[in-house]
C-alpha cells in the first residue's frame, strides 16, 4: 500500500525524500532534529497515540487531497476509538497566537507615520529609513517630556498664578533685585518680529522662561506644592527619563543587531528562502517588498566585495592605502580645530560688539555664534565627505566614521558657545573681552553673579537656547527652498556637463542624524531654563519630518550604495548619548555651583538651585527623615554595595555562560551538517548497492 | 451563508477539517470565494470542475505574488500540468499557507515552489529565476550578471551541504529550521 501511494507523487525528488521527513517528526521549533530524530524513531512511530495525533501526522505529509483521504480511511479502519482531548489545548495555542497577531496589527495602526516610514525604507532602503525612525523617536520623546513638564511645573504655575498666592520676599542687595523684563508700551512692528525671533520682549516674561515662575510654596491643610522642588525634580526626572528610554531603545537594537547580524550566519540563504512575505496584498506593496529585498542583497554583496577587495591587496598597495588614511585623519583632525579656533573668535567677538550695537546689526551680532558654529557643521561634513573617498572603507564603516568626526564637531562647538557664556555669568576670565578696571571686577561679587549684565541669567541661557533651535529650524527650511529645490530644477532642465557632475543631490544619513542630535542637546541644555523648548522642539521635529520627506521625495535620487541600518540604529543612539552627556553636565552645574539670579524664577532666595531639596527635606515628617537618613548612611549603603556587587559578578557569569553556549550550539550545528552529509552519502551507497529493488518499485 | 454550508454538505466539512490545517470558517470562505471564480453551471459539481489558472491568478490575495504561477503549478492535481485547480486543491494551497501548518509542510511546498524546472533540486538556474522573482524584474531592481553570479555562489557555499552543486530538500529545510519568521511570512489568508 505504501509503495502504492509513493508512486502517486509528482516527482521523483520529493518521494526519497519523504523517508528523511518521516524520520524528522519534530515539533515546528526544535534546533536540534538530529537529537531528536534519534528518539523519535527508537519509539515506533504510529502505535500509542489518540486519532487527533494521527490526523495532525497525515495533514503534515505533502500529499494531495485524494491520498490524504486514502490514508485517512484506511486508518479509520485501524483505529476504532476517537479521542479528541488534544484538540482543546491546540485551539487555545492558536487563539492566542492569533489575539497577538492582532494586537501586533492594531498597534503598528496607531503608530505615528506607519505608512510613510514604510514607503520611504521601500524607495530608498533601511539606512535613509533608520534615520526616520530615529527623528519619530525624538518627537515621541519630546511630547512625552512636554506632557511631563507640563503637568508637574507648567499647569500648577498657571493655576497658582492665577489664584494669587503669596510670594516670599526676597532680602538681599538692592541692586541684585532690580529686575524690568516689561517692554516700554507700544513697539515699532518690525521690533516685535525681532523679539519673536530672540526671544526678548514680550516674550522673555512670559511661561517660556524660567524668570517668570514665581517661588510659590502652597501648603494648604490637606494639600501642599512646593514649586521650586517640582521643578527642579522635574527636570531631573526628565533627564532620567530620557536616559531609560535612549537606553531600552539601544538595548532593543543591539539585540537585533546580535541575532541578525554577522557574517557567519547564512545570511544570504535566509534573505533568500525566507525574505519574501506572501501576505503581501497589492502591487504597490509588492514593488515595495521587492526592492527592500534587492537593496539588502545589495548591501550584503557589496560588504562582501569590499572584503574581498581589500583583502586582496598586494603589500605596496596596503601600505599606500593606510598612509593615505593616516594622512586623511591628520587633516580631519586639522579641520575640527580650526572650526574651534574660528566659533570661539567669533564668540568673544560678538560679546564685545554686542553692547554697541543697534537694530538689524544688533541682530546679525546676536546671532554671529550661531551663524559661524553652521556654516562650520555645513561644510566640514562635505570636506570629510570628500576625504572618505579617498579613504575607502566599507559603506558601514564610513558612515560611523562620518558621524563621529561630524559629532565631535558638533558638540565641542556647542560646549564653547556653553563655555563662554558661563564665563560671562560668573565673570571667569573677564579679562578676555573687557578692559580691567575697578568697577568690571565688582561685578560678580555683590550677587556672586554678573547682575549688571544678566540681571535675570538663567532667562538669558534659556533665550540662547531658544535662538539656536529656532535658527537651526530657519536654516534647514532656507536650505530646502533656497538649495535643494533650486539645485534639482536645474539639474533637470539643463543638461549641461556641470549639472551632470554634480547631478541630483544623495540623502546624507550622517549629516541629518548630526542635526538633529545637535537640536536635541541644545533641547535638554535648555530645558531647566526654557521649560517650553520640549513642545517648541516637537514642532520643529515634526516641521523637520515633514521637510526632509519632501526633499527625499522630490529631490534626492536613489543612493548608490545604502549601509546596513541595525549598526548604523546603534550608533545614532549612542551618538545621542553623547549629547545628553554633554547636557548634563551643563545642569548639574548650573544645579549645584551658580548662584541663581535673586531678581526672578523659583530658587531667587537660595545661594544655589539645590539648597531647595535640604530645605524641604527637613519639612518632612520624622519618621521619613529618619528613614532617608538610614537610605544615605553606611549602615545601609555598604551591604547595599556588596548586594550589587555579587548581583553583577552572577550577571557576568551567566553573560559568559550564554557566550559559551552559543558557540556550542554553532559547534553542534555545524556538526549536524556533517552528520548529514554523512548520511546522504550513506543513503546513496544504498541506492547504488541495491538496484534491483527500486527498479522493480518504480515502473 | 446558509445555502453555501447546504452545498458543502456537512460530512465533506468535517473531512476537510480532518485533513488540512483549516478551521470550519475558512472552509465555507474559501468554498464561496472558490464558487464565485466558477461559472455558474459548474457551481454544483464542485469537486469534478477545474477552474483554468488565469481566473484563480484574480484573487487579490494571489494577483501580486511574484511566485502566483509557481503556486497554482505546485497544488495542480491537473494531468495537462496547466496549474488549474479543484475546490480539493485549492483547500490544499490555503491549508498548507495557514497558520497551523507546520514547519515541515511549509518548507516542502516553499521548496517544491521555488523549483522552477521540477527537478527535485535546486540549481542555478532555479536560484537565479528565485532571486529575480524577489527583486522584481524592472531595469533598476534587477541584479547584475556578476551579482548573480556572488549571489548564487554564495547561496550554494551556505547550504550545499554534501556540495552537489545544488540545494535538496534537506538542506532547504535546514536553512528554513534556523529562520524563526519564515511560519509567519509563509501565510496567505482570505
Amino acid at each position: 500500500m505504501t509503495s502504492g501511494q509513493q508512486r502517486q507523487g509528482s516527482g521523483n525528488g520529493y518521494l526519497t525524500d519523504q523517508e528523511s521527513l518521516r524520520l524528522r517528526r519534530v515539533s515546528s521549533r526544535t534546533s536540534s532534529p538530529i537529537y531528536h530524530d534519534v528518539n523519535r524513531s527508537a519509539s515506533s512511530a504510529e502505535d500509542d497515540k489518540g486519532s487527533s495525533e494521527l490526523n495532525r501526522e497525515i495533514r503534515s505529509n505533502p500529499w494531495h487531497m485524494a491520498q490524504k483521504r486514502t490514508k485517512w480511511l484506511e486508518q479509520q479502519k485501524q483505529v476504532p476509538a476517537q479521542f479528541n482531548g488534544g484538540s482543546w489545548k491546540h485551539k487555545r495555542t492558536k487563539y492566542v497566537h492569533q489575539f497577538k497577531s492582532n494586537v501586533r496589527e492594531l498597534l503598528y495602526l496607531f503608530s505615528l507615520w506607519g505608512k510613510s516610514l514604510q514607503k520611504i525604507g521601500g524607495n530608498f532602503g533601511g539606512g535613509v529609513q533608520s534615520y526616520f525612525f530615529f527623528l519619530r523617536f525624538l518627537v515621541v520623546l519630546n511630547f512625552v517630556s512636554f506632557l511631563l513638564i507640563g503637568g508637574f511645573v507648567l499647569i500648577p504655575s498657571i493655576v497658582f498664578r492665577s489664584v494669587g498666592t503669596n510670594l516670599a520676599r526676597n532680602t538681599g542687595e538692592e541692586a541684585c533685585l532690580k529686575y524690568d523684563p516689561n517692554p516700554e508700551g507700544l513697539v515699532v512692528f518690525y521690533e516685535f518680529f525681532l523679539h519673536l525671533l530672540s526671544g526678548t520682549g514680550f516674550m522673555e516674561y512670559s511661561y517660556m522662561f524660567y524668570g517668570y515662575y514665581n517661588n510659590t510654596m502652597m501648603e494648604d491643610r490637606s494639600f501642599s506644592y512646593n514649586i521650586p522642588l517640582a521643578y527642579l525634580f522635574t527636570a531631573v526626572f526628565y533627564f532620567a527619563f530620557c536616559l531609560i528610554c535612549i537606553i531600552v531603545r539601544m538595548g532593543k537594537v543591539a539585540r537585533v543587531a546580535v541575532t541578525t547580524g554577522g557574517s557567519d550566519v547564512s545570511n544570504y540563504s535566509r534573505i533568500v528562502f525566507t525574505g519574501w512575505d506572501y501576505g503581501c496584498l497589492g502591487s504597490k506593496a509588492t514593488s515595495l517588498k521587492q526592492r527592500n529585498i534587492y537593496y539588502r542583497l545589495q548591501v550584503d554583496l557589496e560588504e562582501e566585495r569590499l572584503q574581498m577587495h581589500a583583502a586582496s591587496l598586494s603589500l605596496c598597495n596596503k601600505v599606500t592605502l593606510y598612509s593615505l588614511r593616516v594622512l586623511m585623519f591628520l587633516v580631519a583632525v586639522g579641520l575640527l580645530v580650526a572650526t574651534f579656533f574660528a566659533i570661539f573668535k567669533a564668540t568673544i567677538f560678538s560679546q564685545e560688539q554686542n553692547s554697541k550695537a543697534e537694530g538689524i546689526l544688533a541682530l546679525f551680532y546676536e546671532y554671529l555664534p550661531s551663524i559661524v558654529i553652521t556654516a562650520g557643521n555645513f561644510l566640514v561634513p562635505l570636506l570629510c565627505d570628500q576625504l572618505a573617498l579617498i579613504e575607502k572603507y566599507s559603506p558601514s564603516a564610513t558612515v560611523v566614521l562620518a558621524l563621529l568626526r561630524a559629532v565631535i564637531l558638533r558638540l565641542v562647538s556647542l560646549a564653547i558657545l556653553l563655555y563662554t557664556l558661563w564665563g560671562q555669568i560668573t565673570c571667569v576670565g573677564n579679562t578676555y573681552y573687557s578692559n580691567i578696571t575697578e568697577s568690571n571686577m565688582t561685578d560678580c561679587d555683590l550677587c556672586q553673579y554678573n547682575h549688571s549684565a544678566y540681571p535675570c541669567w538663567e532667562t538669558n541661557v534659556g533665550q540662547e537656547m531658544y535662538k539656536l533651535t529656532l535658527f537651526d529650524l530657519l536654516v534647514n527650511i532656507a536650505i530646502l527652498v533656497l538649495v535643494e529645490f533650486p539645485r534639482r530644477m536645474v539639474v533637470d532642465n539643463w543638461s549641461c556637463k556641470l549639472s551632470q557632475w554634480v547631478g541630483r543631490q544623495e540623502f546624507g544619513v550622517p549629516s541629518n542624524v548630526l542635526g538633529l542630535v545637535y537640536g536635541q542637546t541644545v533641547v535638554w541644555t535648555g530645558a531647566l531654563f526654557c521649560p517650553l523648548l520640549p513642545l517648541i522642539n516637537t514642532v520643529k521635529f515634526v516641521i523637520i519630518f515633514y521637510c526632509k520627506k519632501i526633499t527625499l521625495f522630490n529631490n534626492c535620487r536613489p543612493a548608490l550604495r545604502t549601509f546596513r541600518s541595525t549598526t548604523s540604529t546603534f550608533f545614532f543612539l549612542a551618538v545621542l548619548l553623547f549629547g545628553w552627556i554633554l547636557a548634563l553636565v551643563v545642569m548639574i552645574y548650573s544645579v549645584a555651583v551658580i548662584h541663581p539670579s535673586q531678581a526672578c524664577g523659583p530658587f531667587r532666595v537660595f545661594p544655589n538651585m539645590w539648597q531647595i531639596v535640604p530645605n524641604s527635606f527637613y519639612s518632612l515628617s520624622r519618621v521619613t527623615q529618619d528613614f532617608l537618613f538610614f537610605i544615605g548612611s553606611q549602615a545601609f549603603s555598604i551591604p547595599l554595595f556588596a548586594l550589587s556587587c555579587v548581583v553583577m559578578c552572577y550577571v557576568i557569569a551567566l553573560a559568559s555562560i550564554y557566550g559559551k553556549s552559543v558557540t556550542m550550539l554553532r559547534a553542534q550545528l555545524k556538526l549536524a551538517a556533517h552528520d548529514k552529509q554523512f548520511l546522504v552519502k550513506q543513503i546513496k551507497k544504498m541506492k547504488h548497492l541495491t538496484p534491483q529493488n527500486n527498479e522493480g518499485e518504480q515502473d | 451563508m446558509g445555502t453555501t454550508a447546504s452545498q458543502l454538505g456537512k460530512d465533506s466539512l468535517s473531512e476537510y477539517q480532518e485533513l488540512t490545517f483549516l478551521t470550519k470558517q475558512e472552509i465555507l470562505l474559501a468554498h464561496k470565494r472558490f464558487t464565485e471564480l466558477q461559472n455558474r453551471d459548474e457551481r454544483n459539481h464542485l469537486n469534478a470542475t477545474r477552474v483554468p489558472m488565469e481566473k484563480i491568478l484574480t484573487l487579490p490575495e494571489l494577483k501580486s505574488n511574484p511566485f502566483r504561477k509557481r503556486i497554482c503549478h505546485v497544488f495542480s492535481t491537473s494531468e495537462a500540468k496547466d496549474g488549474s485547480l479543484t475546490f480539493e486543491d485549492f483547500l490544499d494551497l490555503l491549508s498548507a499557507f495557514s497558520d497551523s501548518a507546520t514547519l515541515e509542510i511549509k518548507s516542502h511546498y516553499a521548496f517544491r515552489i521555488f523549483d522552477f524546472d521540477d527537478d527535485g533540486t535546486l540549481d542555478c538556474g532555479d536560484l537565479e529565476k528565485l532571486v529575480n522573482c524577489l527583486t522584481g524584474e524592472t531595469d533598476d531592481t534587477r541584479l547584475t550578471s556578476d551579482e548573480m553570479r556572488q549571489l548564487i555562489s554564495n547561496i550554494l557555499e551556505e547550504s550545499d551541504i554534501d556540495k552537489d552543486g545544488t540545494v535538496n530538500l534537506s538542506e532547504f529545510q535546514h536553512v528554513i529550521s534556523r529562520s524563526p519568521d519564515f511560519v509567519s511570512s509563509f501565510k496567505i489568508v482570505l
